[in-house]
């Protein structure tokens, strides 16, 4: 048992409403209690679904297991007659998979005429990404059939969910990208597809399935099984997009299709200029500042392998750290990351995530929802490039994070969520310059409570203290706690003198947060108990602020 | 004060939260406080999505994570996370609260909250969990852990306590109003503090200003020999009144206030103008309905549905008899909801927050009941923020160029709908 605060994965029961809210004529059947219902709610929400998604609690109360009825047959029927869908998924959630009913028998007792599919989804031990990806691999290879190539090549493409991160704009980039180089689709799934698409898989030339979360082992099956070769790349990036139109026009070839490649402005939204700005934004005069930015990226396997290698390879950004919650991923992830980054997270614990950045105090997070919260606290730049969303990342415009459209996208976000080069130096150089506002209140204070770091430990003049560096110094395994994210920048701080104290003033407020966790993180590493105008000076010279 | 409303009773099956919601308000108002909730990964997931719109950086909540290893015993093991949350948050109380898989499991909540409880940090068990409560009725369970720690008061201290969870600028309010009338208060349950609970004794009204506590009050009345005001709750001109007028004669006072009635009417004729002789539909989940409902009526409107998840015919008395004529439902179902919409064709649906933007992508004008759990609509103050709450949605859609029944503006905003969506009212 651990204390948890925030989750990085929805639960099974949320996988599967996924895969049945992104098809046509699915739904999904919750044997769960009421409040098991909630998943509806960021369907209809995140995604404002203007149809009610495409799931159905069949209430459990206490009552019901008192009683020993099981309102599931009649629930099953009433879903029928609603909605009338080609195939109902039935799934327990993790209260009544203890009741180790036979849903099977049921569902048969409903005597439907749809197909009914009692998914074995155990929820303490798959969450969101195992069981959607388990149940859309499963529909495929249950509904898939033996057929004959389309006439003209033809792809697939696999992966785009409801409530995929940007999937509705990355499936317009990819879209778009096949439509220059004069390729027709044969099925999108899960989004949009019905039972019948399903069936008509293996008449496509090449199956497209860039994220690692979804769609990768249906498309791997469609290889093994009916030998439609696979593009399991992410164009995530400017070089990547290239390389991975090579390898497609590489693939089609092999399958005996050759795919003449357009000149590169085809790929633009105009038709006639650089398919991306990129390449050319990265060596402005702009940019060089942020070959001094470190990032810091966390968030699924394909987002945090994307976005990392974009930042560096093609922003020139430092990299200051990476990590993953997808764990049955995270051994692809360090090997597509090798000479990225050394030490890779691979967590699913927010405060472990929360420690490593307030260790790293990066110029820039790349994270989830959840790491906002983090940044928040220490006062950091963040921005979203994974799921789990917030409905703020669920913007109209069209912003894709694959393809070259998607570079553009990801390359603005960098650009607005930093502190700017010409900016930085105004700033270095005239300090507040009017920016400041005259009651704005200290450091990490402007947005929230300062961490609790007890009064008693820092008025504690600790010379010298062996044990304050090696706390800090220390990721601490055991550190999943709660006590531990707060006293993640160390429980012994130095203390400010009055003068050196003076001097933090005179830095701007907005970096203010980030100069002072700097120059403590530097004090105690020194041994430091006090922070003079010396120590500050010092600081400074050395972490180059 | 028999009500001849005859609610209908259906199946439930229909879209809500879970009752671990209540937790979003009632850490916020009781401000010393820890709530720990023993739960699973849907626990933290469902407070994720539903409290997780606002970026936390210190939340005083969190739930004890039961993973499958734990299943195993049926006594879990917390001490070590209460003493992690004392020391990261000092809380002057922690609310344990149960949900589904511990309840299963027949875990013995109220003896694992006595193993971890101190006279220091008392640890109250709080019966929560999704198989028997509903989006916003933990907040009675949560208030009935906390009546041994209201003070007894003795005979004859004959003072009024405000029951629910409200903002300090409504407790404001009806502290005022009631030292304005005469009526003595001894405080408000919840208190924004731990430490603040009023004193509670036969001489004691409970006056509740939430509909959703009726086993608080049972078990006040039941074990401290206090008085239950019996009345409308205080939403609306109408039922303001009638609280504060039924409020002081327990008092022993006779107060008219129909001129502060009339007033408060008139103030706000442009929007019951524009509520009068609209079809209202109430299929939300907040336990809030029939006082909603019955404002509604006194505006004007016909309530053509008002569902609710529970109804209780003695708490609930006083508005069940001025919903007379309404059509009720208690555990309604969705599938049958959606019948009478379409046959209905209410002009404005109160619904909740999962089933709202639906119901307006097939045509209707809908809005989230869920608000009303947060807005300031108690007593006189909250009139206006009340009938506002009504007209906004309607004005807003009328002032909206009309969708039509044109499916081109839905197109591809929903995979499994990629053609629209086909009109209820079509």
């Amino acid at each position: 048992m651990r204390l948890a605060y925030w989750m990085y994965e929805g639960t099974a029961h949320h996988g599967v409403g996924r895969i049945a809210n992104s098809m046509r004529n699915v739904h999904a059947v919750f044997h769960a209690p009421q409040g098991d219902d909630y998943v509806n709610a960021i369907f209809a929400m995140l995604d404002r679904t203007p149809n009610f998604p495409a799931m159905t609690t069949s209430v459990v109360s206490g009552t019901d297991l008192a009683r020993g009825t099981i309102r599931l047959p009649d629930t099953l029927r009433q879903v029928e007659e609603r909605v009338h869908p080609d195939l109902i998924v039935v799934v327990a959630s993790c209260s009544t998979i203890l009741l180790q009913e036979n849903l099977e028998i049921a569902a048969q007792h409903a005597g439907l005429q749809c197909d009914v599919m009692v998914y074995d989804a155990n929820p303490y031990r798959m969450q969101e990404i195992v069981a959607a990806e388990s149940l859309f691999t499963d529909l495929v290879k249950r509904y898939a059939q033996p057929q004959p190539r389309t006439e003209r090549p033809t792809v697939n493409i696999l992966g785009p969910a409801s409530l995929g991160f940007h999937a509705r704009h990355d499936l317009i980039s990819l879209r778009r990208m096949l439509k220059t180089l004069g390729l027709e689709i044969n099925v999108v799934a899960p989004w949009g597809a019905s039972i019948a698409d399903l069936r008509r898989l293996p008449a496509a030339w090449l199956t497209i399935a860039p994220y690692r979360e979804l769609g990768l082992r249906a498309a791997t099956y469609l290889e093994e099984q009916f030998g439609v070769p696979a593009l399991l790349d992410a164009p995530i990036g400017v070089q990547p997009t290239l390389r991975w139109i090579e390898r497609l026009r590489e693939l089609l070839a092999q399958a005996g299709a050759e795919i003449p490649m357009p000149p590169l402005t085809a790929f633009s939204l105009d038709g006639m200029s650089a398919p991306s700005a990129v390449p050319w934004f990265a060596r402005t005069a702009d940019m060089d500042s942020f070959s001094g930015k470190p990032a810091f990226v966390f968030g699924d396997a394909t987002h945090v392998v994307g976005i990392t290698r974009f930042l560096r390879d093609e922003l020139g950004m430092p990299i200051a750290g990476a990590g993953t919650y997808v764990k049955h991923q995270a051994d692809w992830v360090r090997e597509q990351l090798t000479g990225y980054v050394d030490d890779l997270l691979v967590t699913d614990e927010f405060q472990t995530v929360a420690n490593r950045i307030a260790e790293l105090r990066p110029e820039l997070v790349c994270g989830t929802q959840m790491e906002r919260h983090t940044a928040r606290r220490y006062d950091l730049n963040c921005m979203v490039i994974s799921p789990p969303t917030h409905i703020e990342n669920h913007l109209l415009a069209y912003r894709p994070f694959l393809g070259f459209d998607g570079a553009d996208v990801i390359a603005d976000e960098v650009y607005t969520t930093c502190t700017l080069g010409m900016e930085k130096h105004l700033i270095d150089l005239f300090g507040d310059a009017g920016l400041d506002l005259p009651e704005k209140r200290e450091g990490v204070a402007v947005a929230e409570p300062a961490p609790v770091a007890p009064p008693v430990e820092s008025s504690k003049p600790l010379a010298e203290s062996p044990v304050a560096v090696a706390v800090t110094s220390a990721p601490a395994p055991s550190q999943t706690s709660p006590a531990a994210v707060t006293s993640a920048p160390a429980p012994v701080d130095p203390v400010w003198a009055a003068d050196a104290e003076a001097m933090l003033k005179k830095v701007p407020f907005f970096v203010r947060g980030r100069v002072r966790g700097n120059v403590e993180k530097y004090a105690r590493q020194r041994g430091h108990a006090v922070i003079t105008a010396e120590v500050l000076l010092a600081a400074k010279e050395e972490l180059g602020a | 004060m028999h009500s001849k409303a005859t609610p209908i009773r259906e199946d439930g099956i229909y879209h809500s939260f879970c009752g671990l919601v209540s937790v979003g308000w009632l850490y916020q108002k009781i401000k010393d406080s820890f709530f720990l909730i023993l739960g699973t990964h849907t626990c933290a997931h469902l407070l994720q999505n539903t409290l997780g719109v606002m970026i936390f950086a210190r939340p005083r909540f969190a739930v004890s994570l039961l993973e499958e290893s734990d299943l195993s015993s049926s006594q879990p093991d917390i001490a070590a996370q209460i003493e992690e949350i004392k020391r990261e948050h000092h809380p002057s109380v922690i609310f344990l609260l149960s949900s589904c898989t511990p309840e299963v499991m027949k875990v013995e909540f109220e003896g694992l909250a006595a193993s971890v409880s101190t006279p220091e940090v008392p640890v109250l068990f709080v019966p929560a969990s999704g198989l028997d409560y509903t989006f916003s009725q933990s907040e009675d369970s949560v208030l009935q852990a906390l009546i041994p720690f209201c003070p007894p008061a003795p005979p004859d201290d004959k003072r009024v306590v405000f029951l629910g969870s409200v903002n300090d600028a409504i407790a404001d309010d009806f502290s005022l109003e009631a030292a304005r009338l005469g009526i003595p208060v001894a405080g408000f349950l919840p208190a924004s503090h731990f430490t603040e609970l009023p004193p509670i004794g036969p001489g004691t009204v409970i006056a509740p200003l939430q509909p959703y506590l009726h086993k608080t009050a049972t078990q006040l009345r039941n074990e401290r020999g206090c008085t239950v005001l019996s009345s409308l709750f205080p939403f609306g001109p109408d039922g303001t009144r009638r609280f504060w007028e039924d409020l002081a004669a327990q008092f022993g006072m006779r107060v008219d206030l129909s001129d502060r009635e009339a007033a408060a009417w008139e103030r706000i004729k442009h929007h019951t103008d524009l509520l009068r002789g609209k079809k209202v539909f109430f299929a939300s989940d907040t336990l809030m309905e029939l006082p909603l409902a019955r404002f509604l009526k006194a505006c004007g409107a016909e309530v053509v549905e008002c569902s609710t998840p529970y109804i209780n015919r003695r708490f609930h008395a006083a508005e069940l008899a001025a919903l007379e004529g309404v059509r009720l439902v208690e555990q309604a179902n969705f599938h049958r909801q959606l019948r009478t919409i379409a046959e209905t064709k209410p002009d404005l649906i109160i619904s909740n927050i999962i089933t709202t933007n639906p119901l307006v992508g097939q045509g209707t004008v809908a809005k989230w009941g869920t608000e009303y759990c947060f807005l300031p609509i108690h007593g006189w103050a909250g009139v206006n923020n009340l009938v506002t709450s009504f007209t906004r949605a309607l004005q807003r859609h009328a002032q909206l160029d009309p969708l039509g029944s044109d499916p081109i503006w839905l197109t591809g905003m929903m995979p499994s709908s990629p053609g629209g969506v086909i009109s209820l009212r079509s």
